[in-house]
């Protein structure tokens, strides 16, 4: 009611200054209408555009050290022991973080544009001339890694990085697949095994690999075609096949299982990268029932790299880890944590020396080799991650 | 028998009392025993994933799933893991950040919307309501390339900070939340105090303060209570915004969920609830010194 | 006494920041993900383009397979709802209304203290409970049960997401019951009505905002969380907001992901306008019954 009184009216109308009289409801949209617009014109342009060009961008050059380094890898794929003893002997703080898939890696990279806040990155080999072609990726100053003299040379400057200027080995594997020998009575040995399997004994206790290019090359290993086709007929079969046949049988994606599947037996039939299951197996309460296959007739070669990110934040740092991990002493820690081969030069001699378990899962023979095929990134890979998606999309229905 | 005793005979009430009352007293009771057993069960429910957990951090085993051995080594391991600790923190500065800055803007929105309404209810309201029925995974891959723009684009360097995002990322539902609670509150007292308060020739900053707030302080701070808790548990839009090095709690778990799930976890979440727990006691004995019955608080969190 | 000077602000002034913080941090960014709906991916390592526009990516969106995400969505949240409000009300009830009245407020922080812990950490431990290795299995097993198989499946998701929104549900049927007090339903029972009546005609209507309250705060949530389903559901567990994650983190294909967030929200939004309607037509045969028809008043 005093609100009505007139004579306030009147007096208030003749005090309110200029700035209030801007907030009248028809500035305030306009105002935000320009905002908005300025706003919506600039996000309309097309993204997607990486950061530093290749070769422009910070370098480490043997500064101080930061006081902490960010690490974006793969699950659980270093040993505890050699971060702590990084932070104990140099100093850096070790802030780690996982991804699932190269994809996921890309993407938090792109989509961040550099203030995602990581220095190391480790992605699988085939996706690296990518990452260096749309700036990605540091320059590494070798000067700083002078360790890396104790790495086999037969695994240094491979086909995705020829001078070897953004990235060092750290870890190659294969994928296979364990199965629970009390559920599947009988042997498996190929991936039509495993498509069999998962079809009748283990229909809905199936655990797939959450990764596009494995899922893919389940069909393609299983039938003897290259799977980094790019032939669209092939891709087709291979998208029916996943969606139709193979999806509803499954009942979880899943790339550690290590951690989590294989110790609780919450699945019988599992596909996973063998340093994984070496990890499960050895954790499980019953690690006889677990038997691992080789992916038969054919399967992976993949490699993980060490890099750096093109706007690492801490980039002396970055190089140190990198350096430090390169020592037989780590490497030897690291294999025996994560199961793979990590490329050190004679370091199968030495692990058989030290007695390791399960040195199967790690080191193969030459025949196995000649079976193991890298991938590519190519035209067909959106094909691939779309038949992906297909796949989760089908499989919870 | 006396007289006494004679009338005293003579108004009691009949032995035989109306027919209707044994049946009443049978089946109430079985109906109100049915319900009572039912919420026993349904507490039991909520309670054995916490038991389960407050066990399991007592695992010494590498894995949280897997139990080896009863021991107290994930506790000791926290101390030594600062990685966890500094979740921990993060969560709870951007906790209280957010949840007082969704208070304060909250408080004048729905201060607004009880005593001024007008045209612009209806869109504001309507906003809200939008925000509301959005999913949160909406809201996290949209506000991502915002802040992207803000930090990188615009070269407003303020925005690349974890805290700062993630702030921003947990306030937005909140402010929605208690401005809808204060409104509610508001709007079920009329408006005689503040009248009575400008008739004296206050003004209209100090009738804000020392009436209308006061007013509204009990929703203000069950919207603060609700806004921590939403902050804290603010899962999906903090792993999209979250910088590396600021990870908060949630996504760190989130994240072990791939690397392994270690029996620090169960521990951190054990040590989390003791604290919740001694928080809520304090709360309850300030409250019931201060009169409000627990009915009223949580009236006021659900929105009267 | 000269009056103090009175600076007048508009109404909703008070209201401005929150405006204009809600309109920068959530309107733009949805408008612009709207934008983005129309575009396409140019290529593998892009994330958007949209220089030409079409409505493909929504023709993508109602493929089979990503449609039956979204029905596979629909059906958790209203069966999760549905559940969450049969296993909630009868406790709420019991709470509000034949609880002793001293212990209300023990009750209340009961049922908060679980919501308290970590929401993904409370999710973990129920897949602790669930393993086919973990205590339960083997002590059920030995009773002669088969092991668990209840995790990475349907039910599972359904499971963990009630448990995760159940105090969400209890907490405003509690207040609202509680609303409804004693007095009313003495005098209900004072004028003869059994309790059956008395709940029917005066407690549930009574109690009917409050039921409106508890039902919205678990669905909607409950549509655009995945993190329960995933973790607990496995590949079963798959839901529209894991899709739309999945095409920002891993597909890197925002035009589609734009497209099926728009989806998910007129989804939403929909779904609510129908369960409205549907209560209302409920309501009508009640309506019909309860009405009041006056002697000697013309129609």
């Amino acid at each position: 009611m005093t609100e009505q009184n007139p004579i306030r009216i009147l007096t208030d109308q003749a005090a309110v200054p200029g700035v209030l009289r801007s907030l009248s409801r028809r500035n305030l949209l306009s105002m935000t209408a320009i905002v908005s617009g300025g706003l919506l014109l600039s996000a309309c342009s097309p993204g997607g555009k990486g950061g530093a060009k290749p070769g422009e961008g910070p370098t480490a050059t043997g500064g101080k050290l930061e006081d902490k380094l960010s690490i974006y890898s793969w699950g659980d794929y270093d040993a505890p022991e050699v971060l702590d003893a990084f932070t104990k002997e140099k100093g850096p703080k070790i802030i780690i973080d996982a991804y699932g898939s190269n994809e996921e890696l890309i993407s938090k990279l792109v989509a961040g544009k550099g203030t995602g806040g990581y220095d190391i990155i480790v992605p699988t080999g085939s996706y690296i001339p990518q990452m260096v072609e749309n700036g990605l990726l540091m320059k590494l100053n070798k000067d700083l890694i002078p360790n890396i003299k104790y790495m086999d040379p037969e695994f240094l400057d491979l086909k995705w990085d020829p001078k070897g200027e953004y990235s060092i080995c750290k870890a190659w594997g294969t994928t296979g697949f364990v199965y629970d020998t009390t559920v599947i009575s009988r042997d498996l040995a190929t991936w039509n095994d495993f498509m069999d399997a998962a079809a009748n004994e283990a229909s809905g206790k199936t655990s797939v690999l959450d990764d596009p290019a494995e899922l893919t090359g389940i069909y393609f290993w299983a039938n003897g075609i290259d799977w980094n086709t790019t032939d669209t007929a092939k891709l087709d079969a291979a998208e029916k096949y996943l969606v139709d046949e193979l999806a509803p049988h499954v009942s979880a994606f899943d790339s550690y299982p290590g951690s989590g599947a294989i110790p609780q037996s919450s699945a019988a039939l599992i596909q996973c990268w063998n340093g994984d299951a070496r990890q499960g197996i050895l954790e499980s309460k019953q690690p006889d029932k677990w038997k691992w296959v080789l992916g038969a007739p054919d399967t992976e070669l993949w490699m993980d790299n060490w890099a750096i990110s093109a706007t690492a934040p801490h980039p002396e740092a970055a190089h140190a880890f990198i350096n430090f991990v390169l020592t037989p002493e780590n490497q030897l820690a690291n294999v025996s944590y994560i199961g793979y081969h990590t490329g050190a030069k004679d370091i199968e001699a030495t692990a058989r020396a030290e007695k390791l378990p399960m040195l199967d899962l790690i080191f193969f023979s030459p025949e196995q080799l000649a079976t193991m095929h890298e991938g590519e990134v190519n035209e067909a890979t959106t094909r691939v991650v779309d038949i992906y998606n297909k796949m989760k999309a089908a499989a919870s229905a | 028998m006396t007289a006494l005793d004679q009338t005293a005979e003579a108004t009691r009430a009949p032995e035989t009392s109306a027919a209707p009352a044994p049946v009443h007293r049978v089946r109430k009771p079985l109906a109100d025993r049915l319900l009572k057993g039912w919420s026993i069960l349904v507490f039991v429910f909520l309670f054995i994933p916490i038991l389960v957990i407050v066990i399991y951090s007592f695992n010494t085993g590498r894995l949280l799933i897997a139990f080896d051995q009863f021991g107290f080594d994930s506790y000791a391991a926290l101390f030594q893991k600062r990685t966890l600790s500094d979740a921990v923190m993060i969560s709870l500065i951007v906790g209280a950040l957010s949840s007082v800055f969704a208070a304060a803007l909250g408080t004048f929105a729905g201060i607004a919307l009880a005593r001024k309404p007008g045209k612009w209810t209806f869109w504001f309201v309507g906003f809200l309501l939008l925000v509301a029925v959005t999913p949160d995974i909406v809201g996290a891959v949209s506000l991502l390339p915002m802040l992207v723009f803000l930090g990188q684009d615009m070269g407003l360097d303020f925005f690349n900070n974890g805290i700062v995002r993630l702030t921003i990322g947990s306030s937005l539902f909140s402010i929605a939340v208690v401005t809808y609670i204060v409104r509610a509150r508001l709007v079920g007292m009329p408006a005689n105090l503040e009248e009575a308060s400008a008739d004296l020739y206050s003004t209209p900053v100090r009738t804000f303060r020392k009436v209308t707030l006061p007013l509204a302080m009990p929703a203000i701070l069950a919207g603060l209570l609700l806004s921590f808790t939403f902050s804290l548990d603010d899962t999906i839009v903090a792993s999209f915004v979250q910088v590396s090095g600021s990870t908060p709690w949630p996504v760190y778990v989130l994240s072990a969920l791939r690397s392994g799930l270690r029996p620090e976890i169960a521990a951190v979440s054990t040590i989390m609830l003791v604290i919740t727990l001694v928080a809520l006691a304090v709360v309850a004995l300030v409250l019931k010194r201060a009169g409000d019955s627990a009915t009223d608080i949580a009236r006021t969190m659900s929105g009267g | 006494m000269k009056p103090a000077q009175r600076r007048r602000l508009p109404g909703f002034a008070l209201a401005l920041p929150a405006w204009l913080w809600l309109f920068v941090f959530f309107l733009v960014p949805v408008a612009v993900v709207f934008w983005y709906s129309f575009g396409y991916k140019p290529g593998l390592f892009g994330t958007h383009a949209n220089d030409v526009l079409s409505f493909d990516r929504y023709a993508e969106v109602f493929t089979p397979t990503f449609f039956d995400t979204f029905r596979n969505t629909l059906w958790i949240g209203v069966a999760g709802t549905l559940l969450c409000f049969v296993i909630g009300a009868p406790i709420a009830y019991w709470m509000a209304l034949k609880a002793p009245a001293n212990l209300k407020g023990l009750l209340i922080a009961l049922v908060l203290v679980p919501f308290w812990t970590n929401f993904l950490v409370r999710t973990i431990g129920w897949m602790v409970v669930l393993s086919p290795e973990g205590w339960l299995s083997t002590a059920l097993q030995s009773l002669g049960f088969e092991p668990f198989s209840i995790l990475h499946t349907r039910s599972a998701v359904l499971f963990g997401v009630v448990y995760n929104y159940l105090p969400l549900m209890i907490l405003p049927l509690f207040v609202a019951f509680d609303r409804v007090g004693e007095v009313v339903r003495e005098a209900s029972k004072d004028l003869g009505a059994t309790p059956v009546r008395t709940f029917m005609r005066v407690t549930f209507p009574l109690a009917r905002p409050g039921i409106v309250v508890g039902v919205l705060l678990v669905y909607i949530p409950l549509m655009g969380d995945y993190i329960t389903a995933t973790v607990l559901g496995g590949a079963k567990g798959n839901m529209v907001g894991q899709m739309l994650a999945s095409q920002f983190q891993t597909a890197q294909n925002w035009a589609l992901g734009s497209a099926m967030a728009i989806m998910l929200i007129l989804m939403i939004t929909l779904s609510i306008a129908a369960m409205a309607v549907l209560a209302w037509l409920i309501s009508l045969p009640f309506r019909y019954q309860n009405r009041v028809r006056l002697e000697g008043v013309p129609a």
